[in-house]
């Protein structure tokens, strides 16, 4: 074969290569500084022993917050820290990276009519999946090497102390959950009929692996369930506490099987077709499709669904371990610290719930950027043109939009609480189905408030709509993942809408930080719907 | 050029210093076109001239940079929304819901628009042979099409905005269309067609405007422009043939053996003069077709093209 036809054969794994390579050192550099700067405060916050030792005691065998982030262990040490610290955000952040660019480099180029071309090449649809498969591997790579070695530069430091391989090591976790969900991306790209149904699914992958963890970490008798959910796994690697690599096995072969399967039924089934929802023709359902508001309703009820089942289960988890909890933070007695840079001050559960809705709060804005991201499909796809050269108001159909994604926020906060009550109950954790209530709607003002901007993103500039929006959430979450443990700067706080709200129950509402959120989040609303209408319409 | 002169209410589109930069590209420059109420309207040019966006800013989708739009009187740009209470709107290309049924679509169009006819939009399923019962991804480019163009139709529309409508038909599909723009004629509706199917535009339009780099260079009835363009002369001679290059009015001479091609600008007696002192075995003569009106306004482009490095 001569070199141009070489290169030509290998054209899919070039261009995949190059596309999640951009993300790789992004996600690579992100993870590596978190490490990095996780390490470095922790030897500046806890300079000695007994500061080391009060924090271990505050923190190991707190089962509300292993069922958050994981089994605690040896947070008396840099190493033991960082792992607490950074393993679950890398896991977290490193599967939607891997789920998201894998649906969007395989999948959503059979959509936009892109992967055709390339199967009109020198390649064949299991061939081509394959080298898709590969290219993304280069950007986990790229990942690990980049978060690995950033670390290691970290962890040379002798006040430090983290060695290459255990830097390795620990960016090999973050990077594994990342692999893991290229896998998942490329089969559910198989099964779906598109790649917003591919998402949807491995959105729920996601949140069913986080919420089986969260189980079994939440009680000794359901440890067991670690090895049933691939986040569990990577927690199974136990990097800096011992390292446990028997869990690369299930992970490898997780990876391995996802991705050969994604590549065999690529080779078998004809391109566009559809294993889960798959059906070529079906009687007219036309109840929601009478205007432009039912069928936004239509387009985006799967997703908003599963997303409230979600939200449901998160909260029934916080009423089962409240209870537990409350109890392991009572007898350490220094977990009110926590707390109280929240804002708060109320016996150990409460505490407890209070922190833990501040976190739920970060999960509902996930919702929000799902929803202008919707929007922003519509635009790009060419859908939304169908509407608006019919009589239809361009402030309408985006202002619907912006009002049913705060809908779903209200009712996606408010079941958080109820079913925190519902999970509570059997427990006798005292905290009333009002208080419960109203934690759960507190955390609806900062999800508006990013709404809001998404709205006016969507309206300025349409083209980097999601990007900011998702943006906003990762920040939001980042920040809030660091203040919870460490008095950072308030200037970085305020840059966290989440961490505006009072730890509610823990905390009395702070209506009017809520009133200030829900106010710029209408004001940004309206400029983005403005905004909308006098600009052009723009493709992908 | 041939431009619509009569009252607000009689004319469908009215256009007046309209222009469209996208950076520093010019789109469209001071674009001034009337569509008369009832008339057929052919919209030519090559690929890039501005041809769709100038439906685009007729349907308020992008902004105009300056000028003015509208459609039955009503300011497109101001107010999109009322304009397209009279407009129905066929893209070339169809991008619709992938996850709803044809008939889900149409009803869903149907509504949003605020009129549809069920028993003509059996009529125009049973005439473009569409099965309305599958999910618009399992569709092939042409029955998009078709699904996008009754759902266009449908509605009887006072003014229909087609953009390359035929795009991905069959042949028979295309007469089916054809008859539907010759139905809508009669009933009055208005219609402004873009093509590059330059026999659909012969055989359905009034008047042809014809765009060029974003500007509009001709418009009018097609007679009146065969008339005043080139006739297209071929002679055979018995012998051999003469120079007929320095007659006058003659241009685009091209000799293949005994025959001559050439074209005519003005008076054709000067050659008449010429070939009568020859001996001319056949001759005949005719006016160009559409496709040739609209390859002269575009010979010196393509020349620059050819003699680009």
């Amino acid at each position: 074969m001569h070199r141009d036809e070489r290169r030509s054969a290998r054209t899919v794994f070039v261009t995949t290569a190059k596309r999640a390579a951009r993300g790789g050192v992004l996600w690579g550099v992100i993870f590596g500084a978190l490490i990095a700067s996780s390490a470095t405060t922790y030897v500046s916050a806890f300079p000695d022993a007994a500061s080391r030792a009060a924090v271990a005691a505050t923190l190991e065998g707190n089962r509300g917050f292993e069922a958050l982030f994981g089994i605690i262990r040896g947070v008396d040490t840099v190493a033991g820290y960082t792992a607490y610290k950074t393993l679950y955000s890398m896991i977290v952040l490193g599967a939607i990276w891997g789920l998201l660019t894998s649906t969007r480099l395989l999948r959503g180029e059979e959509d936009a009519g892109r992967w055709e071309l390339y199967l009109a090449g020198r390649t064949t649809r299991g061939g081509a999946a394959g080298q898709a498969a590969a290219g993304l591997g280069v950007g986990v790579l790229l990942i690990w090497v980049l978060a690995g070695s950033i670390a290691a530069a970290a962890g040379a430091d002798a006040k430090v102390g983290i060695g290459v391989s255990a830097a390795f090591y620990l960016a090999g976790a973050g990077a594994a959950s990342a692999a893991m969900f290229v896998g998942i991306g490329l089969l559910v790209g198989q099964l779906a009929a598109n790649r917003h149904t591919a998402n949807v699914i491995g959105a729920a992958v996601i949140a069913g692996s986080y919420l089986v963890r969260m189980v079994a970490d939440s009680a000794p008798e359901f440890g067991w369930l670690r090895w049933a959910s691939p986040f569990g796994w990577i927690e199974e690697l136990r990097p800096l506490t011992g390292s446990d690599p028997v869990a690369w096995i299930p992970i490898a072969l997780f990876v391995v099987l996802c991705s050969s399967a994604a590549v065999m039924l690529a080779a078998r089934r004809d391109l566009g077709a559809a294993a889960i929802g798959g059906r070529d023709a079906q009687p007219a359902r036309t109840l929601l499709l009478g205007g432009e508001a039912g069928l936004t309703i239509r387009l985006t009820r799967p997703a908003t669904i599963a997303w409230l089942g979600a939200m449901a289960v998160t909260g029934l988890v916080f009423g089962l371990v409240a209870e537990a909890a409350g109890s392991a933070m009572q007898a350490t007695g220094g977990f009110e610290q926590a707390i109280q840079r929240l804002g708060g001050t109320a016996p150990a559960v409460v505490s407890y719930l209070g922190f833990v809705f501040v976190f739920a709060a970060g999960l509902v804005a996930i919702a929000v950027a799902g929803q202008i991201a919707s929007a922003r499909s519509e635009e790009a796809a060419g859908h939304l043109e169908n509407l608006l050269v019919r009589p239809v108001a361009r402030w309408r159909w985006l202002g619907f939009r912006l009002a049913l994604g705060a809908a779903v926020v209200v009712v996606a906060s408010a079941l958080v609480g109820v079913m925190a009550w519902v999970g509570g109950a059997g427990s006798h954790t005292g905290v009333s189905f009002g208080q419960l209530l109203k934690a759960g709607l507190n955390v609806a003002p900062p999800a508006i408030f990013i709404l809001g901007l998404g709205g006016l993103a969507f309206g300025l500039w349409p083209r980097g709509a999601t990007g900011v929006v998702y943006g906003l959430v990762v920040w939001s979450f980042l920040v809030e993942t660091l203040s919870a443990i460490f008095d950072s700067n308030h200037w970085l706080r305020d840059t966290s809408p989440v961490l505006h709200i009072a730890p509610v129950p823990a905390a009395a509402p702070n209506l009017t930080a809520a009133a200030w959120l829900l106010g710029l989040g209408l004001v940004a609303a309206l400029g983005g719907i403005v905004a909308f209408g006098r600009r052009d319409l723009a493709g992908a | 050029m041939d431009q619509v002169t009569a009252t607000p209410t009689d004319v469908a589109i009215r256009t007046e210093g309209l222009s469209k930069r996208f950076g520093t590209t010019d789109a469209l420059i001071d674009l001034d076109l009337a569509v008369a109420r009832g008339e057929v309207l052919g919209y030519l040019g090559p690929n890039g001239a501005g041809k769709t966006t100038t439906i685009r800013l007729l349907l308020g989708l992008i902004r105009a940079t300056s000028g003015r739009a509208e459609v039955f009187g009503i300011d497109a740009q101001a107010d999109p929304v009322e304009a397209h209470r009279h407009v129905a709107y066929v893209p070339g290309e169809a991008n619709l819901w992938p996850s709803l049924t044809g008939e889900e679509t149409l009803h869903l169009l149907g509504r949003v628009q605020g009129r549809a006819d069920p028993d003509y939009r059996q009529v125009l399923i049973d005439r473009f042979q569409f099965d309305p019962s599958k999910k618009v991804r399992t569709y092939s480019k042409g029955n998009k099409q078709k699904l996008i163009l009754i759902a266009g139709l449908m509605g009887r529309a006072d003014l229909l905005i087609l953009d390359e409508p035929t795009s991905g038909l069959d042949p028979l599909m295309e007469r089916a269309f054809r008859d539907c723009i010759a139905e809508a004629r009669e009933r009055g509706q208005t219609v402004f067609l873009s093509s590059h199917i330059m026999s659909e535009v012969e055989a359905l339009c009034d008047r042809v405007a014809i765009l060029r780099a974003g500007r509009l260079v001709d418009i009018g009835r097609i007679a009146d422009m065969r008339h005043l363009s080139a006739l297209t002369v071929e002679v055979e001679f018995d012998g051999e043939a003469p120079d007929l290059a320095a007659v006058p009015g003659v241009s685009g001479v091209a000799v293949d053996g005994d025959r001559v091609t050439c074209q005519v600008d003005g008076s054709i007696d000067p050659l008449l003069a010429v070939l009568a002192r020859s001996r001319v075995r056949h001759l005949t003569s005719r006016e160009p077709s559409l496709e040739e009106l609209f390859l002269a306004h575009y010979g010196s482009d393509v020349s620059e093209t050819a003699d680009a490095p």
